[in-house]
């Protein structure tokens, strides 16, 4: 008996009326079946309530590969259907999956399919793409993607190609983690950090007649070498795995298929059953008159030829920062042009701290102020650059007369010149980047993106590169595993190093409101800086907790020497859930940083004598019951 | 397919005179284990790898210098400082570089004809 049922709500495959089919209705139903079958890449049949096709469903999903259904609880003769599908395929249950004409079978053996590979083979052999995968970017999420995927046998390529700078400046493979970023900013640091050790060295005994001076090109010549070295071994990892790498510019031009131009403006065509974007960002400019004309950017810095003498930073992200921190290390005369807060997103307590640290050594502030126009007064490497800068906050107009201008203002996700727009991936209109769901696909089921262009994920090589690998497992049946984004440790490794982990005290604070937090600190004064006669109430470290949790860990701040080896550990304490009471019961390792960390208090206060800043009201209890070994670490320090 | 000139020299003194003598040119460098007067390198990997090498530098895109360095006995290789580790940074044979470059390959990379087909091989 046919049921009544919505208009448009239930689909019939036979006419209605009909219940017991004859041998006429039989082979009727069975040629529509084969149509399906036939007619649709994927077909499920499936029931709308049944778990096992609800995850048959979210495969495909996942795979952004399409589907058609027949719901068999949604059709009139559904029972004739399933009976027929048995004669067929000698099956009984649902869903009952086709792929390409193949009776899959049900469930669990689609899934066996797709973690064997046969799937994906079967997947491709109407389509017949040249690759499995196509990464378009080889920086540190686009390469780590690329050689899963090739472990795991399948056929890939990357294509990288810089764009050069505005200055000309351009690079290998690798992204800018390797070539303009996280390794040449860590060994430039390291440099000033050497420095700096030299002149306390004095105090230690050490003697030496020499003056010590910097050599700007002796240093970057060997941060190149080894970037170069960084770049080869790229090449040959890819090449040992057998992933196709083509040193040429990528975008879209249909679904697909991407072009491939290379230097010499040659191009050539590729096409892939997927993609992934991975094509990061570069720096921006001031859009100020002299900007891309006479200024540099991170891009340039790291292999300048010439020392860039006295130079002014403009912006106040870390970027900003740590190279204003290093050249000023090196004995440049830098000065750090800032419009409005420091290192936005941070703990604005610890940022302010950051800035004052480079403030009382040497480094120069001009607070509120924005640049409106660079002119060259001499041409020369460097030359002289004359800078004009409006107050943010009134008519003053300053100017200022520097070696080199470094910008350091943001950063553009690459998405705009690469054709998303011939297949439509949406991107965000107003800073370019790529929207993703918890498994990173775009909007276009077969395009993914991984790294700097994500919104609203850490910009962190560890991101991309966790990220990348987990896509890749997951696109080829090795796993189901999604990135966490939560609570990602980070560094900004400013003479003062700032290393944390979770929540900011004005995030806390907005997440979980004042009452509900616990804030502990303490100032400290590492002992190698106490011979060496350095600041005694700089170094800092704050915990936030939260009350409504046993004191759970939120958010990990520590400023001082070696903050990212410091904040690893941490990271992966607050990651197995780490409360202020596990941080109470952890001995401490004497005489380190790491140490205060642990004893942070409710609120800080002054060193007395060298002491570290002791924790009075809360944790004096803690200081009693510990032994002699806590006690000594009180006098020595 | 280029033309290449080969270059054999004995030691890290005779190396450097070669790489002196060929100031300027694109040089590519094999080092390898000494070989006995029948001619066998006391280095299993380094014969292993000698045809390979041999067969993609005849595929070389661009005109070039081949030297082939044999670095001395094994008792000389183990030495922690020998001028080939010290001085060259070449710690392992056989090692297969492009001069003046960071381009190297090491060890059973050097049997891998796509690797070093990539080496010979210009941006």
């Amino acid at each position: 008996m046919p049921t009544s049922s919505p208009p448009g709500r239930r689909a019939r495959v036979l006419s209605p009326g009909t219940s017991r089919p004859s041998s006429e209705a039989r082979e009727e139903l069975r040629r529509r079946l084969l149509e399906l079958i036939e007619g649709n890449r994927v077909m499920i049949f499936s029931k709308s309530y049944c778990p096992h096709s609800a995850r048959v469903k979210e495969l495909f999903s996942s795979l952004g590969v399409d589907y058609n259904i027949l719901e068999l609880d949604q059709v009139d003769d559904g029972a004739n259907v399933q009976e027929m599908l048995s004669e067929i395929t000698n099956q009984k249950t649902v869903p009952n999956i086709f792929v390409n004409k193949v009776h899959m079978g049900g469930c669990d053996r689609t899934f066996q399919a797709h973690q064997s590979g046969l799937l994906q083979k079967i997947l491709q052999e109407e389509s017949a793409y040249e690759y499995d995968l196509i990464v378009i970017g080889g920086g540190s999420g686009g390469l780590s993607c690329a050689k899963e995927a090739a472990i795991l046998g399948r056929k890939v390529m990357v294509l990288d190609f810089v764009v050069p700078s505005p200055r000309g400046t351009s690079w290998g493979l690798g992204g800018t983690c390797v070539n303009v970023g996280c390794i040449p900013k860590k060994l430039m640091h390291q440099a000033a950090l050497l420095g700096q050790a030299l002149r306390d060295s004095r105090k230690f005994g050490w003697e030496y007649s020499q003056q010590v001076k910097h050599n700007w090109e002796t240093m970057t010549e060997a941060i190149q070498n080894h970037i170069g070295s960084l770049n080869w071994g790229y090449r040959l990892s890819l090449r040992e795995r057998g992933v196709t790498y083509v040193n040429s510019y990528g975008e879209f031009v249909e679904h697909h298929t991407v072009k491939a131009t290379n230097r010499k403006g040659q191009e050539t065509y590729y096409t892939s059953a997927n993609f992934v974007i991975a094509t990061g960002e570069r720096p921006r400019y001031l859009g100020i008159p002299g900007d891309k004309e006479f200024c540099i950017t991170s891009d340039d810095l790291f292999s300048l030829p010439y020392c860039p003498g006295k130079t002014l930073v403009v912006g106040a992200s870390y970027v900003a920062l740590e190279c204003a921190g290093f050249l000023a290390g090196l004995g440049l005369d830098v000065t750090v042009m800032v419009r409005s807060i420091l290192l936005r997103g941070f703990d604005q307590e610890v940022a302010e701290k950051v800035g004052s640290y480079m403030q009382q050594h040497g480094v120069k502030f001009l607070r509120k102020f924005v640049p409106v126009m660079v002119q060259q007064l001499e041409k020369g490497s460097p030359g002289k650059l004359k800078v004009t800068a409006k107050s943010t906050e009134g008519p003053e107009t300053i100017e200022g007369v520097y070696n080199t201008v470094l910008l350091a203002i943001g950063r553009d996700s690459c998405t705009r010149n690469i054709g998303l727009e011939k297949i439509g991936v949406r991107i965000n209109e107003k800073n370019g980047k790529i929207p993703v769901n918890d498994v990173e696909q775009t909007n276009v089921p077969y395009v993914y993106a991984v790294g700097d262009v994500l919104e609203g994920k850490p910009e962190l090589t560890p991101v991309a590169i966790q990220a990348g690998k987990l896509l890749a497992r997951r696109l080829h049946g090795a796993s189901s595993e999604k990135c966490d984004y939560f609570s990602i440790p980070t560094t900004v490794f400013t003479p003062l190093e700032y290393g944390c982990c979770g929540l900011s005290e004005e995030k806390a604070t907005e997440l979980y409101m004042k009452e509900n937090l616990e804030v502990y600190h303490t100032l400290f004064w590492p002992l190698e800086w106490t011979v060496a006669g350095r600041d005694n109430n700089t170094c800092y470290a704050k915990i936030i907790c939260n009350k409504l949790d046993q004191d759970r860990v939120i958010g990990f701040h520590v400023l001082g020497p070696n903050a990212g080896e410091i904040t690893q550990g941490f990271a992966a304490a607050m990651k197995c859930g780490l409360t202020k009471q596990l941080l109470d019961e952890t001995i401490g390792i004497h005489p380190t940083c790491g140490e205060p960390c642990l004893r942070a208090g409710p609120q800080p206060s002054p060193p007395r004598d060298g002491l570290e800043g002791p924790q009075e009201a809360s944790s004096a209890k803690q200081v009693q019951d510990q032994g002699p070994g806590e006690i000594c670490q009180k006098l020595s320090i | 397919m280029a033309a290449y000139q080969e270059v054999c020299v004995c030691g890290f003194e005779e190396f450097n005179q070669a790489v002196e003598q060929h100031e300027g040119k694109r040089i590519f460098a094999l080092f390898v284990g000494s070989k006995d007067a029948e001619g066998n390198s006391w280095c299993p990997l380094c014969t292993q790898a000698e045809p390979v090498i041999r067969e993609g530098l005849k595929r070389a895109s661009q005109e070039c210098v081949f030297i082939y360095c044999q670095v001395g006995d094994k008792p000389y290789w183990r030495d922690p400082n020998n001028d080939f580790r010290k001085k060259l940074n070449v710690t392992s044979v056989p090692t297969l570089l492009k001069y003046g470059t960071p381009k190297k390959l090491v060890d059973a990379e050097c049997r891998q004809a796509n690797l070093v087909e990539m080496l010979f091989c210009e941006d």
